[in-house]
């Protein structure tokens, strides 16, 4: 599954937030997007997963215009993890999981045994099997963000996008989630803060600034002091981490 | 390992079969209840030899246990075939569409006080039952309207009110907000009553004012036959509609975003049910007046049961609307003898202690936890 944006400008109430984006996801390839707050990448990315509408350029999912695709056949393909919202009505955690096969179903299919599997397979894969009961609204923000996850594997996609996926998560969940992520194997299109998970897992990364982009390549080639000083305006160093031979960022105080 | 969900959900499907087996009872026994003690074997035996005849030309068939002139002549076939059963079903029918469309109301605007009255329906209505006993359509209108009855223009100031709170809510652009849409709500709403509360302060009429008020607060004494028919068949086609809905409704309670990324896309759906749900919810309020409560607690308490998951909460909602109208109506009947008691006034005064009781018992807390 490839993913492109070609020339992807979006507005919003006047203001042009995304500026000219042109982007690949290529086959399985996970691509990271940085950029400082306010840069533009989670609209960006809401383009891509079609809540808005970009203003100019197209969207394009293995060549075909994502315009021209049906909801179904988009969510079919392509998952998407975004920051968990607030729910006026109660689900159990199970039956949130069941929901990611909603693209896979008609108006009168059953849940299948499949489904089921599935589903538990998914809650597995996340280590929180012994949640399935549990009402979602009564888990914290990071459970809460896991159990998303678990939706978006039993939608079975072939891409997936990310915002933020590790905010609210302690470190081991962080690195739970993206080791989940990436050895799905599929193709993976994250808007990332985190310089150094960024490092551990993307092969490609995009920088925004101000909507635009700014530098794109390979992840330790464009991660760079100059660059981060530019883009984020703050001191850092770029050194190789003796243990794992990749590179790791450490920022300095201004104080 | 057997998966508790599929358990769960097993259980909730034969909950829906015990649920529609508990309808059929209700209207079975509601039938054998009423001012007039007829035996029970009466009773059954009309109902028996009634709802299997039929009648192709000369061929005249049923299910006759006794005297024919018994089953289908006379003051008790009149008692249980022509006034209780009507009134029973009546009650079925719209305990049904009122339960089934606040489930989907409460989705549609992602509220969970919302009911199927919320778009202004129920004023609407008020007023136009209201226009019509307190001025009478005569007075103003010449030719066809002039002769149309009070539920028309219950059904018109519905429909009235309905697509002008639908109007108020796109005024001024942007995305139609479940927000706005009850905030439109209230503001046609309390301009129908404004009107509606002005002709009974100004009306003479004791009669008519107490058969506004009876209006006003529902009751199912019109219940015949040939009044069933359009809101039997509207409850059929309506459920049907919903039931193939049920899966777009769980993702509406995600909201609009998730929506989309599990493959639908809302805001058209969105205006296709409150069109839908207005027109049911108008059906049922022009049948029997406004009976409140049903379609706002019942799907509350069903929730509390059985979880959010519409694919079993739709249809148990329904039956269970049916069934506690129907018991309402029974006690609206022979509570106080003699004496028709408005229905709205026994659903509340039942509905809201098994609420409160609801409220007590279990951690359930309208989802906001």
């Amino acid at each position: 599954m490839n993913l492109s944006t070609n020339n992807v400008s979006v507005t919003l109430s006047g203001r042009q937030i995304v500026k000219d984006v042109s982007l690949r996801v290529m086959g399985n390839s996970f691509v990271g997007l940085l950029g400082p707050n306010g840069s533009g990448k989670t609209t960006l990315l809401k383009a891509v997963y079609r809540v808005l509408k970009p203003s100019a350029g197209m969207v394009c999912l293995n060549d075909a215009d994502i315009q021209t695709l049906s909801y179904r056949e988009t969510a079919r393909r392509m998952g998407v993890i975004s920051q968990f919202t607030v729910m006026n009505f109660d689900f159990t955690v199970e039956e949130i999981v069941l929901m990611g096969r909603a693209p896979h179903k008609t108006a009168f299919s059953r849940d299948t045994e499949e489904d089921y599997r599935i589903a538990e397979e998914a809650l597995r894969r996340v280590d929180m099997l012994k949640f399935r009961d549990r009402s979602y609204n009564t888990l914290s923000g990071g459970e809460k963000q896991r159990i998303l996850l678990a939706r978006t594997l039993a939608q079975q996609v072939e891409l997936l996008i990310l915002d933020e996926p590790t905010n609210h998560l302690d470190i081991k969940y962080q690195i739970q989630i993206m080791d989940v992520v990436k050895s799905l194997g599929v193709g993976v299109l994250a808007a990332l803060h985190d310089l150094n998970l960024t490092l551990l897992y993307c092969d490609y990364v995009y920088v925004l600034k101000d909507g635009r982009i700014v530098a794109h390549g390979r992840t330790e080639e464009v991660i760079t002091e100059s660059l981060i000083r530019q883009v984020y305006e703050v001191d850092c160093s770029v050194e190789r981490h003796p243990k794992n031979g990749r590179l790791h960022v450490t920022f300095f105080s201004r104080l | 390992m057997n998966s508790n969900i599929k358990r769960r959900h097993a259980l909730l499907g034969l909950m829906i079969v015990v649920f529609i087996g508990l309808l059929v009872l209700s209207i079975l026994l509601a039938v054998t209840i009423g001012a007039v003690k007829i035996p029970l074997g009466d009773v059954y035996r009309i109902v028996l030899y009634q709802s299997t005849h039929v009648k192709i030309g000369a061929l005249e068939t049923g299910i006759q246990i006794g005297d024919i002139d018994f089953l289908s002549k006379g003051t008790m076939y009149e008692i249980v075939w022509n006034v209780r059963m009507p009134r029973v079903i009546m009650g079925a029918i719209i305990g049904v569409l009122l339960a089934a469309c606040g489930v989907v109301m409460q989705a549609t605007v992602e509220n969970p006080l919302a009911d199927p009255y919320i778009l202004g329906i129920s004023s609407g209505a008020s007023l136009g039952a209201t226009f019509a006993i307190m001025i009478g359509a005569s007075t103003i209108f010449t030719g066809w309207l002039a002769t149309m009855g009070v539920a028309f223009w219950a059904f018109a100031g519905a429909l009235g009110a309905m697509s002008l709170v639908m109007a108020l809510a796109h005024l001024g652009g942007g995305r139609v907000t479940s927000a706005k849409l009850v905030l439109a709500g209230c503001v046609i709403g309390s301009l129908c009553s404004a009107f509606t509360n002005m002709m009974v302060y100004l009306g003479k009429n004791a009669e008519n004012m107490r058969e506004v008020s009876y209006w006003l607060l529902g009751s199912m004494v019109s219940a015949k036959w040939e009044r069933l028919t359009l809101p039997g068949l509207c409850m059929i086609a309506g459920l049907l509609f919903y039931l193939t809905q049920t899966r777009t409704l769980n993702t509406m309670l995600l909201g609009d975003e998730t929506a989309i990324t599990l493959g639908v896309n809302l805001s058209r759906r969105r205006r296709v049910y409150m069109v839908v749900t207005s027109f049911l919810s108008a059906i049922a309020v022009c049948t029997c007046g406004i009976v409140g409560f049903v379609g706002l607690m019942i799907p509350h308490i069903m929730r509390g049961f059985v979880g959010s998951d519409h694919r079993f909460l739709l249809p148990l909602t329904a039956c269970a609307g049916g069934i506690f109208l129907i018991w309402a109506d029974v006690l609206a009947r022979v509570l106080i003898p003699n004496t028709e008691i408005p229905i709205g006034v026994i659903t509340s005064a039942i509905g809201a202690p098994i609420f409160v009781y609801m409220m007590i018992r279990k951690s359930y807390g309208f989802g906001g936890r």
